[in-house]
């Protein structure tokens, strides 16, 4: 897909805004609201003890047991917004703790294979690589009707290749592209770190996604 | 720890009594939610009319989904026409992507007082889930939960 000069840098421009955004709000939960909401937790432990009333006392026991999922639920929702191993451990860490989460979400187990050794990547083709592979996964738990996908990495000199397999129902790619702007979104997102993403689909089949990614 | 279900003879009333609720409403599928019990997290554990076995690696926490809306908020939750007019994004719906469900209800099932459970009927196809299947599966539900309190 070729995107005008203008076009691009405008796409490009509303993608970053919104990855930026994101982060931002999972940096805050996380640092700002989940820390916060920690000080009252210990604080109600505190209180706990010192409590001698037996009912005061477990009524504060609930409230603090409250507060600790609610502090589970913060941390759980920064990581889904913005996956820290990504900035930290790199793409492979952060796919295979995603992978986890979705195998517990959706019922569809992913192998994972990789093959070469992982080079630093900016964190915008990082963050690029980990949405197109969310897309291309949430795809297959919406459409395929499959009980397994499998991701292989290839870490090749010079690029890195991503190849996203379902032996699911497979579709019309020309007819999905018309009806869905996910799978425009995957290939534009791409196009944006100079990298490629074909998809290709065969009703009955499957479908297999190859992303790559020149690397310098 | 996860609920265990109790002992074999326990899980095998629960499994009788899914299929019987599928039988009798004419639904294509029937499944049962319990929430672990040391922690927040919901997993289905019981089901009838499957297509796949999916619903046995699929854990939701305490407010996602239809079985961790239903146990938060201890109100019968239903889905008319997925994926259609839902609230929120069909990704949010993890078991009715996993048995390509049209229409869904689903009730809590009490322990003790506190929704901790949920039986959820599902349709396939055709029509939705009128009020009559509806009281039959809230009927349902009081039934398993007098089983499950033992």
């Amino acid at each position: 897909m070729e995107i005008q000069p203008a076009k691009k840098n405008i796409s490009s421009y509303i993608i970053q805004s919104q990855e930026d955004e994101i982060k931002r709000i999972a940096l805050e939960l996380h640092e700002g609201v989940g820390q916060t909401l920690y000080s009252l937790y210990t604080g109600m432990q505190f209180i706990q003890t010192a409590v001698d009333q037996p009912e005061m006392k477990g009524y504060v026991g609930d409230m603090a047991q409250m507060m600790e999922k609610t502090i589970q639920e913060i941390r759980l929702l920064a990581v889904e917004l913005h996956p820290p191993a990504l900035g930290t451990l790199g793409l492979l860490p952060a796919l295979k703790s995603y992978l986890k989460l979705y195998t517990s979400t959706y019922g569809i187990t992913v192998d994972l294979q990789n093959e070469g050794m992982e080079v630093q990547i900016s964190e915008r083709e990082s963050i690029t690589l980990f949405r197109v592979c969310q897309e291309a996964l949430a795809n297959i738990a919406r459409y395929a009707d499959t009980m397994s996908a499998s991701i292989f990495l290839q870490w090749k000199p010079g690029q890195l290749s991503i190849n996203i397999e379902d032996k699911g129902m497979g579709f019309d790619v020309d007819a999905g592209m018309q009806k869905s702007s996910g799978l425009a979104a995957m290939i534009e997102r791409m196009c944006l770190i100079s990298g490629k993403c074909v998809i290709s689909s065969k009703i009955g089949e499957g479908t297999t996604i190859d992303i790559s990614l020149p690397l310098y | 720890m996860e609920y265990k279900g109790g002992s074999p003879g326990e899980s095998a009333l629960i499994d009788q009594a899914c299929e019987k609720v599928l039988t009798e409403l004419d639904c294509d599928f029937v499944g049962l939610a319990l929430q672990n019990t040391d922690g927040p997290d919901v997993r289905w554990h019981y089901a009838a009319g499957n297509s796949n076995e999916k619903y046995k690696r699929i854990t939701v926490r305490y407010g996602k989904g239809i079985a961790g809306k239903v146990i938060s908020t201890g109100r019968p939750m239903y889905v008319e026409n997925f994926p259609e007019n839902v609230a929120g994004k069909a990704l949010e719906y993890p078991i009715m992507l996993a048995e390509a469900l049209k229409h869904a209800y689903a009730v809590p099932i009490h322990f003790k007082g506190i929704p901790k459970g949920v039986l959820l009927i599902g349709k396939r196809s055709g029509q939705p889930i009128n009020e009559n299947m509806q009281s039959t599966a809230r009927n349902a539900a009081r039934t398993l939960e007098l089983k499950l309190n033992g």
